[in-house]
């Protein structure tokens, strides 16, 4: 008998010895997953992770679809009043706290700027405590300012006062320490971010998409424009001119081409992309590679016996109105980049045996040129190929520059009109493809400020500026009158979830 | 010590028997059967009480026994009957009546490492005997658990074989409310109910206060189920068991929605009223349409098969088991072929006593799980789809050239689908292999000390394939991957993934029971052990496009064709991933009686787990309880009272529910958030792979949540046991509850950690009576009534204590939160704008407070807070899931050879938010749409706002509106049964009755949904999304025994 005893005995020792120190232990490795304590360790890790603050640009792409929706210059669309419901309230003024589309937009900016944070917290040393230097280190943190001011700029166009923090990557326990922060201290730091990048970015990049020391400047004298700072604006967007570094591409509508993507105009585009992996496949369209507005302002079940049509069936959401469309004079080339008008297009293709559905909800007979969906572009890998074109968003053009300067110029406490109407008219005489005066601006003062605010209508719109123009101009009341609310609309409503659980205040009105 | 001086006296006592075999020995026979019934017992045991010597009762009952001397005492004795004593003074015939053992007095129960005698528990147990089991012929095991054990609610699921919400005293928890399930000794978890057969179960006792959960520390939190299995007995000879059933099950209820002329009328008044044109100029020729519930539900049958084999010679019993369950889902489970669950049961249970003192128990069961499922609880569902699918459109596909089965609608083009091609198109299959059971040894060192070493396991692998194949819905669906001429939308793929998922756990525990008495009258009972753990799991996937013929038959990796190129990296793709956790654990008890009247029980457990940093790697849990018989004191003489016990207990169980290890953040590139986008960028159009922080450290390290426990109660029986009466009053309060808080946006998409934020407390009250008495000789009455009640409130709530954790989804065609955990309130309360009737005239909306988008005939909304303004601050509680209470009722007659039970289940005060409808404006509509306001005065209830395609003042946004009452009153079983009379079974049956059953035979409620038991987690309880509701099920049963 007893041997059993010991036996058991034994076994139990056996299991009280093993299991005391060893048995309990547990590391991430034994998960096979790389921690943030050994990363950041070479200038790969740093680069690697650089990349990755761009990722949220991509998906912040139903800003630009809300920039003119909120605006005169588009119709929300869809298939009725039930679908695209955050951008119908949008349309229709009446945004609540609980819009799944804004929320995502505040919740993507921002871990654009935790993203941000983290390299900067670890810029000195990494987490392990070491310093790691590589060539290049200093301009790499230029682009990585120059996406924390984008990601602010976003966050303030959008919704006014929002929390401000810049020394590191936020986690939970900060869920309630944060309060609003003054809207001027915000642009503060979006301003010290791009003087920052200004500093140390190179003019060019190799790599078409990175933040160039140019698009520092422009965003910074965008930023500028946002503040009234118009003396400070026409020096930093004069600088961007007297590098020469763009010129104005002679077919308008070449520019929304893919051939025409990172073209000689382009200052800063949002890169997307329909080819590789990782594409979009089913859980967030809006957090894809690929650009989700493009099928969006797609024509719904555009067909066609002819290949010769190009473009690709969408949801017709996003639709110019034909207010939009009858702002252009006759002989400006925009009209026609800007607002494809299905029934003529039809019309003058009669062989081609175009169908299509009339836009059900909200039609106008227009649809978005510029971003409009052609056959073979969507994605061809991975995710599903109408969620993902890849159209980029061509987020600050050369003609955007140089209208900036111009209001700057207008504005400036010693208003240049000469060099306003300069700038003006280059953008004017490219829209009517003349190299003469015929169709120059040649007013001053308010009414040239009037036609440089008009212009910007008519050169960007469908680029997302519209709405956020209209605000900072103090226009949005009487152009968007009667839904335009003033003290509220000026800004988004803070998302629901924000009030409740980080306990934000909400915006007037909301 | 006096251990030596006890082992002098077992010495002792052992030669005493051995001499006493020398005195003159009588013979004895005689018959035992089952009172009332005089049903003969086969495998009865037949002992003389003081010494090894027994016998068992042969197939007609009958025994025969020597004894050593005059004067001895027969015990007789029979599973679940209590035994009777007779001293015997002759030889001759001696024959035995046993009763069912009810709640009797003797009774011993399962309780952690050891069992105890029912009367000398002072912690609070529910229990529920097999013969409970029987009579409910339940798919899993739960459904046996309603409303018959006390403190425990369950909430059942339609859906055949899914798992339905269970949890015992309360919903204390977050993250988990599931209780520890230990299935003879070993540790396994609720998920495993799907394949237990209920007909092997002998008991189930479930243990509800820490003094009976303390001992299994971290898993005692919820609760915890121990099943016994049945076993063989020494000397019994073999006996079979069969026992089938076969039903039929069919839809209880539909929802009432419009028909094809109430649609198009609708959709005309909702375009118009909008501004937009009429939709279906002449109603006329609309007709009824389709109903598409009637199309989507069939009836479909059930059928359950259990054959079992028991007994056992001197040296080993065994107990083998083999069932076959199949249950079609009413959803599309005949017609289709698409719903089912099967599942094979095979189980040895095997004793073998090796030596005198050593004996070794094996228990081993495979299962073979199989089932199909169809998608259900959305509004894109089938179900969901049914209902708010387009009426006007005909059931079988009439438009010329194009393919495609079923009809479609010219109107909703996108996310709603003919419910008949989308359940067509669905194709999976689930196969899942589960081995569990258990090798023990057990050692009596010397008498009254036992020391047992088991070794638990489950291994289940689940193989899962799915297709998803091409579809044409219909002209126009944006959603197509077919065109209406067969061919395949350019750049779609049809796609075949197969999935292996597999765990295993183990659980070593070795531990010591001495049973001592000291001096006069204190006896104690002791365990003292310890206990490794580990469960581990990995996953293997992988997924090809291309599926020849587009067939399911085709449908594997094997012949799907599909290559990754360039331009097509997801053609062909796969993944793997693995964990574990470990555990190790110390516990010891001790129960204490002094003759039976005073009772102590005091425990201890200390836990490690691999999942929590060193700092708070480990728990300490204590317990302790006593209890007072009070009619066992000598000053106590009552006729009317037989037994009065009252007992209380305190206590610290903890909790790590499903705890993961995150002492460090986690780089993340490739893939983010694993929701399959990007985390890199193009520069140049080239892809760039990124990195980023993809989870969080948890600010304050993770530790364990500890629930402190309250429970006083009583026990008593009156009327000579016939009524009986339990009671049990309980508070518990869980601190550091482990959950994933919510964090604020500006957080970024990182996901929230776990960690030990909130606390919440709950109380509660269980309540058992039973009844049973014999009318007369030939009636006799069963009934027992449960009774429980949990009230939760969550004290804190997030870091701060101030947050709402919200929870939410894609509800009535917006993105919702609907349920909030927040200080101060019920755990997932809902939360919402409360209604105020509707404005008739624009006077009154000039009159109100200011709400935005308000035209006469919307709904007016409560100005909670008073500010004038309708905005989000007004939201606050509109309803809560959870009932006040729930009932269960159990009724048993027995005449002559006919018994008759039925089993009444009610649950009071919980609220249901409707949230299945699509909300769209060509989505079908619901019946009271009908009574919608249509002009000033015509109605003023909030829930019938006028119907227009825009909806500016959001009616359909989270409020009162679609709360509804779900307090129900369920017959959820009636059974009645014929056992053939002997004189027809002779001898070759020992048992044989018929029955006849109807689950869900009806339901009381005013929910205007399908069925008002909605299944659900914490945040997600009592959301209506399409529930697949639960069948009316008729059965017809055969029992034998032989």
């Amino acid at each position: 008998m007893k041997r059993y005893f010991k036996i058991l005995g034994l076994l139990s020792l056996i299991g009280v010895t093993v299991s005391c120190n060893k048995y309990l232990q547990k590391t991430p490795q034994d998960a096979y997953l790389i921690s943030s304590s050994s990363y950041l360790n070479n200038a790969s890790d740093y680069q690697t992770m650089e990349v990755s603050v761009y990722t949220p640009l991509q998906w912040l792409n139903q800003l630009v679809p809300i920039g003119d929706i909120a605006s005169d210059n588009a119709a929300s669309g869809g298939e009725s009043a039930s679908d695209v419901l955050d951008l119908q309230q949008i349309d229709d003024y009446t945004t609540t706290p609980v819009n799944g589309t804004l929320s995502n937009l505040w919740q993507y900016a921002y871990e654009g700027v935790n993203r941000a944070n983290y390299l900067t917290q670890y810029k000195a040393s990494n987490p392990a405590g070491q310093t790691v230097s590589f060539a290049g280190k200093e301009a790499m943190y230029g682009e990585v300012y120059f996406l924390r001011a984008y990601y602010y700029f976003t966050l303030v166009k959008m919704f006014g006062d929002v929390p401000l923090f810049t020394d590191k990557r936020l986690d939970i326990s900060a869920t309630n320490s944060l309060k609003r922060t003054a809207k001027s201290s915000v642009y503060l730091s979006i301003e010290n971010d791009l003087n920052a990048a200004i500093n140390v970015l190179p003019n060019t990049q190799s790599q078409a998409g990175r933040a160039t020391k140019y698009a520092a400047q422009s965003l910074l004298g965008k930023v500028y424009l946002y503040q009234q700072k118009y003396d400070s604006a026409a020096i930093v967007l004069q600088s961007v001119i007297n590098a020469n570094a763009f010129s104005l591409v002679n077919n308008f509508a070449s520019i929304f081409l893919l051939a025409g993507q990172n073209g000689p105009e382009s200052v800063f585009e949002i890169q997307y992309s329909s080819n590789g992996a990782n594409s979009y496949d089913g859980a967030d369209p809006s957090q894809g590679p690929g650009n989700y507005q493009v099928q969006q302002c797609g024509i719904r079940n555009l067909s066609s016996s002819s290949s010769l049509m190009p473009y690709a069936p969408g949801w017709s959401t996003n639709l110019p109105t034909q207010n939009l469309a009858s702002a252009y004079s006759a002989g400006d080339q925009r009209k026609a980049a800007t607002c494809l008008d299905i029934a003529a297009y039809v019309a003058a293709n009669p062989a081609w045996n175009i169908t299509y559905e009339v836009a059900p909800y909200k039609n106008t007979g227009l649809y978005n040129q510029k971003y409009l969906p052609y056959i073979g572009q969507g994605a061809t890998s991975g995710g599903d190929p109408k969620l993902n074109y890849p159209n980029n968003y061509r987020t600050i053009r050369y003609a955007d520059v140089l209208l900036m300067a111009a209001e700057a110029y207008n504005k400036s406490a010693t208003p240049n009109d000469t060099k306003a109407q300069l700038y003006l008219n280059q953008v004017r005489r490219r829209a009517f493809q003349v190299n003469d005066a015929s169709h120059d601006i040649t007013s001053t003062g308010a009414s040239l400020y009037t036609a440089i605010l008009n212009e910007r209508r008519l050169e960007l719109a469908m680029e997302g500026e519209r709405f956020f123009d209209l605000v900072r101009t103090g226009q949005a009341a009487t152009v968007l009158a009667p839904l335009f609310k003033v003290g509220k609309n000026e800004v988004f409503p803070i998302p629901q979830q924000e009030i409740l659980v980080s306990g934000l205040t909400q915006n007037p009105g909301y | 010590m006096k251990f030596k001086n006890r082992i002098w006296l077992i010495v002792t006592f052992l030669f005493g028997i051995i001499l006493s075999l020398n005195a003159q020995s009588i013979n004895v026979e005689g018959k035992v059967t089952k009172k009332p019934g005089g049903e003969p017992l086969v495998g009865a045991s037949i002992m003389i009480k003081g010494t090894k010597i027994a016998t068992s009762t042969d197939p007609l009952g009958n025994y025969k026994i020597t004894l050593p001397k005059k004067g001895q005492t027969l015990i007789a004795s029979y599973i679940g009957m209590s035994a009777v004593e007779k001293q015997i003074k002759a030889g001759g015939t001696e024959n035995f009546q046993l009763e069912d053992a009810g709640a009797s007095l003797t009774d011993v129960i399962v309780i952690g490492y050891g069992t105890q005698k029912v009367t000398n528990v002072s912690g609070a147990i529910s229990t529920v005997k097999s013969s409970d089991i029987e009579k409910s012929s339940p798919v899993r095991v739960e459904e046996a658990i309603q409303g018959k054990a006390s403190g425990v609610t369950v909430i059942q699921s339609g859906s055949p074989g899914v798992k339905p919400t269970l949890f015992v005293r309360g919903i204390p928890s977050f993250s988990g409310s599931d209780p520890l399930v230990v299935v003879d000794g070993s540790v396994q978890t609720l998920d495993d109910f799907n394949s237990i057969n209920p007909a092997d179960v002998e008991s189930i006792n479930i243990l509800k206060d820490a003094a009976t959960t303390a001992i299994y520390g971290i898993s005692g939190g919820n609760g915890v189920i121990v099943i016994t299995t049945k076993s063989g007995r020494k000397n019994q000879k073999t006996q079979f068991s069969l026992s089938s059933s076969y039903g039929t099950q069919s839809i209880a209820k539909e929802i009432g929605v419009l028909n094809a002329t109430e649609y198009a009328a609708i959709l005309n008044e909702g375009s118009t009223t909008a501004g937009g044109s009429v939709i279906f100029p002449n109603l006329s020729t609309v007709g009824v349409g389709t109903n598409w519930q009637d199309q989507i539900f069939q009836q479909a049958p059930i059928q359950t098969h259990s054959l079992s084999a028991s007994g056992g010679t001197d040296k080993m019993t065994y107990f083998l088991s083999g069932g076959y369950t199949d249950q079609k889902g009413i959803l599309g489970g005949t017609k289709f072929n698409k719903s089912d669950y099967s599942r094979g049961n095979f189980t040895a249970n095997l004793s073998f006593q090796l030596t005198n003192k050593l004996k070794f128990i094996v228990n081993a069961t495979e299962v073979l799980l199989n089932s199909k499922g169809v998608q259900e609880g959305n509004w894109n569902g089938i179900i969901g789809e049914a209902l708010n699918f387009d009426p006007t459109v005909s059931v079988n596909n009439t438009v010329p050239n194009t393919i495609g089965t079923y009809g479609f609608s010219n109107l909703i083009l996108q996310e709603v689908h003919n419910p008949l091609t989308e359940m067509q198109n669905t194709y999976n299959s689930n196969l899942g292999n589960k081995q569990y059971g258990k090798f023990e040894l057990q050692y009596d060192v010397v008498k009254n000390v036992k020391v047992t070493t088991r070794f638990g396991y489950t291994n289940f692998i689940d193989n899962v394939r799915s297709f998803s194949p091409l579809i044409f819905y219909g002209l126009n669906n944006i959603d197509n991957s077919l065109n209406a001429d067969g061919s395949t939308v350019t750049g779609k793929h049809n796609s075949v993934s197969s999935t292996r998922d597999n765990y295993f756990n183990y659980n070593w525990e070795s531990f010591a029971n001495y049973d001592f008495k000291l001096k006069k009258g204190h006896h104690f009972e002791t365990v003292l052990g310890m206990g490794l753990g580990k469960s581990s799991q990995n996953h293997l996937g992988a997924s090809k496009q291309d599926v020849p013929f587009n067939s399911w038959t085709f449908a594997s990796l094997q012949s799907a064709t599909g290559s990754n190129t360039s331009a097509n990296t997801q053609a062909n793709s796969g993944y793997y991933w693995e964990s574990f956790t470990k555990s190790l654990s110390y516990f010891a008890r001790a129960n204490y009686d002094y003759e039976n009247r005073y009772l102590a029980s005091f425990s201890v457990r200390r836990d490690g787990s691999s999942e929590f940093s060193d700092a708070k790697k480990y728990g300490d849990f204590y317990a302790g309880s006593i209890g007072w018989i009070i009619s066992k004191e000598k000053f106590f003489d009552s006729k009317f009272i037989d037994f009065l016990k009252i007992r209380a207990s305190y206590g610290s169980v903890g909790s790590s529910n499903g705890a993961s290890l995150q002492t460090s953040s986690i780089i993340t590139g490739g893939t983010y958030n694993n929701i399959g986008n990007s985390n890199g960028y193009y520069f140049n159009g080239v892809f760039y792979p990124g990195s980023s922080i993809g989870s969080q450290i948890n600010p304050n390290q993770l530790g364990w949540e500890t629930d402190a426990q309250i429970n006083a109660g009583f026990d008593i029986s009156i009327l000579k046991s016939k009524v009986s009466l339990s009671a049990d009053y309980y508070q518990k309060n869980v601190n550091n509850l482990l959950f994933t808080g919510t964090q604020a946006l500006f957080i970024g998409t990182v996901p929230p950690p776990l960690a030990n934020i909130g606390s919440t407390k709950t109380t509660g009250l269980d309540l058992m009576i039973t009844y049973k008495d014999k009318i007369t000789k030939n009636f006799n009455i069963n009934t027992a009534v449960t009774f429980t009640t949990s009230n939760s409130l969550v004290t804190a709530t997030n870091f701060d204590n101030s947050a709402k954790i919200t929870g939410g989804g894609y509800y009535n065609g917006q993105s919702q939160t609907i349920t909030v955990f927040q200080k101060g309130q019920s755990p997932g309360y809902f939360y919402g704008y409360k209604t105020d009737g509707l404005f008739q005239n624009a006077t009154q909306i000039a009159a109100a407070a200011i709400q935005t988008g308000a035209q006469p005939g919307d709904i007016k909304y409560k100005d909670v807070n008073g500010d004038g303004v309708i905005d989000s601050k007004d939201e606050t509680k509109i309803g809560n899931p959870f009932p006040k209470f729930v009932l269960g009722w159990n009724l048993g007659f027995e005449y002559k050879n006919i018994d008759f039970t039925a089993f009444i289940y009610a649950s009071y005060g919980n609220d249901i938010y409707r949230a299945y409808e699509r909300n769209s404006n060509y989505s079908n509509k619901f019946r009271n749409i009908l009574a919608r306001w249509t002009g000033a005065g015509s109605t003023n209830n909030a829930n019938d706002p006028r119907y227009s395609f825009t909806d500016p003042n959001d009616n359909a946004r989270v409020s009162d509106r679609y709360v509804e009452d779900g307090s129900f009153i369920k017959i959820k079983n009636l059974q009645l049964g014929y056992t053939l009379p002997k004189s027809v079974t002779k001898n070759a049956f020992t048992k044989v009755r018929f029955y006849l059953a109807v689950k869900n035979a009806l339901t009381l409620t005013k929910y205007s949904g399908f069925d008002p038991e909605i299944s659900g987690g914490i945040m997600n309880s009592g959301v209506d999304l399409g529930t697949y509701p639960q069948a009316r099920v008729y059965t017809f049963g055969l029992d034998l025994k032989f």
